[in-house]
């Protein structure tokens, strides 16, 4: 499946997208003015939907807020819009960059969810993988491509084929069964599959940035070992042709 | 007009809103980023029951809505300074605030509790006829309802399966069964749509 960043605008306007959906699509209103309009008109109307719902607060609510305000800094307006850094932080409010892993010629580097809060975040690797995860989620030709996975959950790669590299987020219902791991693959014709990442026990969701995507024809996830296999030994979950 | 302003301008503002004139929020919200509690204290009486019962539509507990009010509310008086008057009224960005925090708050609990994202068919009809139950009686409440009416049943279901369940909408295209190209046509469709009908009853 292939969805153009545009066409996430109806799911973005109603929170019902992910953080990396989110992330992407930020970067998208920035350099289309037309959008913006459109996303700040529809919020207009979700603003009425969320007026229609109307419950009398418990009164603590009122004091808690009101004691809580008065401890709490105020921040000043936006003066001026540091570009890079500016969205980066928007990014990593969604996401944290970490471990680099390295495949045979590709380089993979594995961003968790800030929802889980791996605290092993290197700051040489968060600064190249940022920098090429900004690249890729504002390229002009990013593509969305998803799929289910047959135990519940998605697999999603957002590509580009200008910077020949794609962000690969899997979120699965649940973690792998049996103490067992989730394992990350890029496909190539008449080649073996090569492992793009190898999750922790117990991890369910992953994204991570996969370099020389270039003759890559699809990624896939298969349930493995711990630390994960040197080829898939079961059969994969789900696969995302690209 | 000039003349009772003169000299009497925040007085004006903080005084108990006269139901008969509505209160200007995105005036408010201007003086509460200047560090106003008094001004907040205010913001807080209008736009608080619809904040929270938002966030309780979203989240359903009563403990957790309450918690992320709080968040909210203080996020609001946080970031007053920031909100920009030409992108959009100040009461549809608070509810851009709340709404996003009520649906991380979801999003958040079912990935700890790693809930099977499967909800039975059932609760896909419930959420418009729980909208419809609570829209009843206000005006607003009545135009938002006669506008939902409008939609069509997978715009309206795409629109409030989302909205008001805070589900993403790959699981909304799961629970109605339609391609996710689809849904996300109709989530766009219903709110351009549900614009229209709004931005009509407003010059009605």
């Amino acid at each position: 499946m292939t969805t153009e960043i545009h066409t996430l605008l109806g799911p973005y306007v109603l929170d019902a997208v992910d953080d990396l959906e989110r992330a992407a699509f930020d970067r998208h209103l920035r350099e289309c003015a037309e959008c913006r309009a459109e996303v700040d008109e529809l919020r207009e109307a979700t603003a009425r939907l969320g007026g229609a719902t109307w419950s009398v607060p418990p009164p603590r609510l009122r004091e808690n807020v009101l004691a809580e305000i008065g401890r709490t800094r105020q921040l000043p307006p936006v003066a001026e819009k540091p570009p890079t850094a500016f969205r980066w932080r928007r990014l990593t409010a969604a996401a944290a960059v970490v471990v680099a892993v390295a495949g045979a010629g590709a380089v993979a580097y594995e961003v968790q969810d800030q929802r889980v809060r791996t605290e092993r975040a290197t700051a040489e690797a968060a600064r190249a993988g940022e920098a090429r995860v900004r690249a890729i989620l504002t390229a002009p030709d990013l593509t969305v491509r998803e799929e289910a996975l047959t135990t519940g959950g998605r697999l999603t790669v957002a590509s580009s084929g200008m910077y020949g590299a794609g962000v690969v987020m899997l979120a699965a219902d649940g973690s792998a069964p049996d103490g067992k791991v989730y394992q990350l693959w890029t496909l190539r014709p008449n080649t073996a599959p090569a492992s793009a990442g190898v999750l922790e026990p117990g991890q369910a969701a992953t994204v991570q940035l996969v370099e020389g995507l270039a003759g890559v024809t699809g990624v896939a996830v298969t349930v493995e070992p711990p630390k994960g296999s040197t080829a898939p030994t079961t059969t994969p979950i789900g696969d995302v042709t690209l | 007009m000039a003349e009772r302003g003169v000299g009497r301008r925040s007085e004006h503002l903080s005084a108990v809103p006269d139901p008969q004139a509505p209160v200007d929020v995105g005036e408010l919200l201007r003086v509460v980023a200047r560090g106003d509690e008094r001004a907040f204290g205010q913001l807080y009486d209008i736009v608080s029951p619809r904040v929270y019962g938002l966030i309780r539509r979203v989240v359903r507990d009563p403990a957790q809505a309450e918690e992320v009010a709080q968040e909210v509310l203080v996020e609001v008086w946080r970031t007053a300074a920031r909100f920009d008057a030409g992108r959009g009224s100040a009461t549809s960005w608070i509810f851009t605030i709340a709404h996003r925090r009520a649906v991380d708050r979801v999003r958040s609990e079912q990935a700890a509790t790693e809930r099977n994202a499967r909800i039975g068919a059932a609760s896909v009809d419930t959420p418009y006829d729980v909208v419809a139950d609570e829209v009843s009686g206000r005006l607003e409440r009545q135009q938002v309802r006669r506008c939902l009416e409008g939609l069509t049943t997978l715009q309206r279901q795409a629109v409030t399966l989302a909205y008001y369940q805070g589900h993403s909408y790959p699981q909304v295209a799961e629970l109605l069964d339609a391609p996710l190209p689809t849904i996300k046509t109709r989530m766009r469709d219903g709110l351009i749509r549900l614009r229209d009908c709004i931005a009509t009853g407003a010059t009605a």
